[in-house]
């Protein structure tokens, strides 16, 4: 601990209270370093138990070497056939569900915030149901036309995401702005192209199957390259989120109140919103929609490390990270050799948490 | 500098809607460490007045200057170093803990992306001690008491450090031991140096604390001075549109609204 050695006399009653609140904001700090330590021994572990899932079986201590050789020799021995399937197959699917997970959920956070409304989920923007639009259209023209392009679907599913969060925007601004706005935009927005995509299935129910994957959510199948753009389209705007969170913790005092303090709401707003439809986007991009942990993780984190969006955000990222992997985990194990839809695995392992934990702090609880 | 007034309004006019003008052309100036209470009706303008010299609505003519300086040159962020409003109450549907929501009121001067300074948690601290919430601030401000929160807020608005504190019914949620303690409070930030604008209904309060009276009617102000100069039972009238007597004790005025049939018995002043 120093004290400023500077020219100015500190009286000593200052000093002492000054060393005092140092103290007590290290244990802040400490206490999100716990958090964040604890989270990531989490996380290795669990994803190198992931690694060992599959049908080649492989034991956690292989796992566990396979991993480092992969790390130190920057890629996979060749002639190693479970560093193969470990580095081929199976570390892009675990990168890519951590990255989900963490960006569902943080995203879910920040909209919560923004609009203020506990029931808000990163899809409420139309995001979801604009990229299943999007998914849809494609499908049933690939299958006309015949071609199968790898990139189709989720390079649809970013431009219908991102176009009907614009259009959500739009209607949202031009109805005057409000939280409210963005929800009921949102809502009318999703209830319109959820509709235009029960029509075109209800006419073209022979193709239904091949969207089915994609609509109930599934990281089966996924390559290094779409891991990579998985993890830039993720980890960047949790990052942005997370220097936000002063920010957003001021938001939360209501519009005016945000003014007095010096804040450009109106502008602070889009940028978070803009922000939030990328995260989505890419979320929902190669993986489906994947409903509950965006919606849920956020009131798990609220209730166990309170509102202060410092510590909220990190952790609702780690807590949804674990999660998604918990549930990728299962989805591969409990019907081997065939997968579970990863959406309905994870409502299945979070619902009885949250029900206890509602009955738990539910009465202590707001948003 | 010290004969200047913290704060001069000058030609103020502004509307919601266009044609319609909510305040027409106000002028006023007060000096620092005064009290002046905003009077009026619901729709006065004494609301809109604060949001006018927050900058949280754009107002159409007039300038506003708090300390020689013109708040339409300055950043968001500047203003609010300038000037903020402590609301009537806050919303508590959110798991902030007291501690947290007062230092938000420091955000204008925290330069790092998410730590306040050692300085300014001393500051925060040091003043929720001064407003004796201290031993709260580890709990939710949903679970506090209304004058809890009510200190709450002029904590947060302290730590701000304004020139000048605009207060909006501060004493509407709260019993009369609340309500004199908030009052007490307000002069003795008064007495530290705070200049405060104070919008409140209730008129025996502000006649007791505060050092000026201004009345506003229909966006205008009707008169503005001393409370003993300005609360008559004529000007009360005329602006609330109701009868009272006005009883005067030790150079105070109070203000007794009479029933319609002893209305005639007009302006009885004991002295």
């Amino acid at each position: 601990m120093t004290e400023e050695s500077s020219g100015t006399t500190v009286p000593e009653e200052t000093k002492a209270s000054l060393s005092k609140v140092r103290w007590r904001k290290k244990h802040v700090k400490q206490k999100l370093l716990i958090v964040l330590m604890t989270g990531v021994i989490g996380i290795i572990l669990l994803f190198v138990y992931s690694l060992t899932m599959g049908i080649y079986t492989i034991e956690f201590g292989d796992a566990m070497e396979c991993l480092w050789n992969i790390i130190c020799n920057f890629g996979p021995d060749m002639d190693s056939m479970p560093e193969k399937i470990i580095f081929l197959l199976r570390m892009p699917r675990s990168v890519c569900v951590l990255c989900v997970g963490a960006g569902l959920a943080v995203a879910g956070c920040v909209m919560q915030a923004l609009i203020k409304n506990p029931l808000v989920d990163p899809y409420i923007t139309g995001v979801s149901s604009g990229a299943a639009f999007a998914v849809v259209l494609v499908s049933m023209t690939e299958i006309s036309i015949g071609v199968v392009a790898s990139m189709a679907v989720p390079v649809a599913a970013i431009i219908g995401a991102v176009a009907a969060f614009a259009l959500t925007m739009t209607v949202a601004e031009i109805a005057g702005g409000k939280a409210m706005s963005y929800v009921l935009a949102g809502v009318i927005i999703s209830t319109g192209l959820s509709a235009a995509n029960t029509l075109i299935i209800y006419f073209n129910a022979n193709d239904y199957v091949g969207i089915m994957k994609w609509m109930f959510g599934s990281f089966a199948d996924l390559t290094w390259d779409n891991a990579y753009v998985i993890a830039a389209g993720t980890l960047v705007p949790i990052l942005v989120a997370f220097l936000f969170s002063k920010r957003l913790n001021i938001l939360l005092l209501g519009e005016d109140q945000a003014q007095y303090l010096g804040i450009d709401v109106r502008k602070t707003k889009r940028i978070m919103m803009v922000l939030i439809a990328i995260l989505a986007a890419f979320c929902v991009a190669y993986c489906g929609v994947i409903g509950f942990i965006g919606l849920i993780i956020p009131h798990v984190c609220r209730m166990i490390f309170g509102g202060d969006h410092r510590l909220l955000i990190p952790c609702s990222a780690i807590v949804g990270a674990l999660v998604m992997l918990i549930a990728d985990i299962a989805c591969k194990t409990l019907a081997a050799p065939s997968e579970l839809p990863i959406g309905a695995i994870v409502a299945v392992i979070g619902v009885p948490f949250f029900l206890f934990l509602m009955v738990k702090e539910g009465r202590r609880y707001v948003m | 500098m010290s004969c200047d007034p913290t704060i001069t309004v000058d030609g103020l006019v502004f509307g919601y809607k266009k044609g319609k003008n909510n305040l027409n052309g106000v002028n006023f100036a007060i000096d620092q460490g005064e009290v002046v209470a905003l009077l009026g009706p619901n729709g006065s303008g004494k609301t809109t007045m604060m949001r006018c010299i927050n900058r949280v609505v754009k107002i159409s003519e007039g300038k506003v200057v708090i300390d020689g300086t013109d708040l339409s040159t300055l950043s968001r962020e500047g203003i609010s170093r300038m000037c903020t409003t402590v609301p009537a109450d806050v919303p508590t549907d959110f798991s902030l803990t007291l501690k947290e929501f007062v230092s938000l009121g420091r955000s204008p001067y925290v330069t790092g992306w998410l730590w306040e300074s050692d300085e300014d948690m001393l500051l925060i601290e040091r003043t929720m001690e001064d407003f004796g919430i201290l031993h709260y601030a580890d709990r939710r401000l949903s679970e506090l008491s209304s004058g809890e929160r009510a200190r709450a807020l002029l904590a947060k608005g302290v730590v701000q450090e304004p020139k000048v504190m605009m207060v909006d019914e501060p004493s509407a949620h709260l019993d009369v031991k609340y309500k004199i303690q908030v009052m007490e409070m307000l002069r003795d930030l008064a007495a530290k140096g705070f200049t405060i604008i104070m919008a409140s209904h209730d008129l025996n309060l502000v006649t007791r604390y505060c050092d000026k009276v201004m009345l506003l009617s229909k966006g205008a102000i009707i008169a503005y001075g001393a409370p003993a100069e300005v609360v008559t039972s004529e000007a009360i009238k005329e602006v609330f549109d109701i009868d009272v007597k006005v009883i005067t004790d030790h150079g105070i005025p109070y203000i007794i609204p009479t029933p319609p049939e002893d209305a005639d018995e007009g302006d009885v002043r004991d002295a």
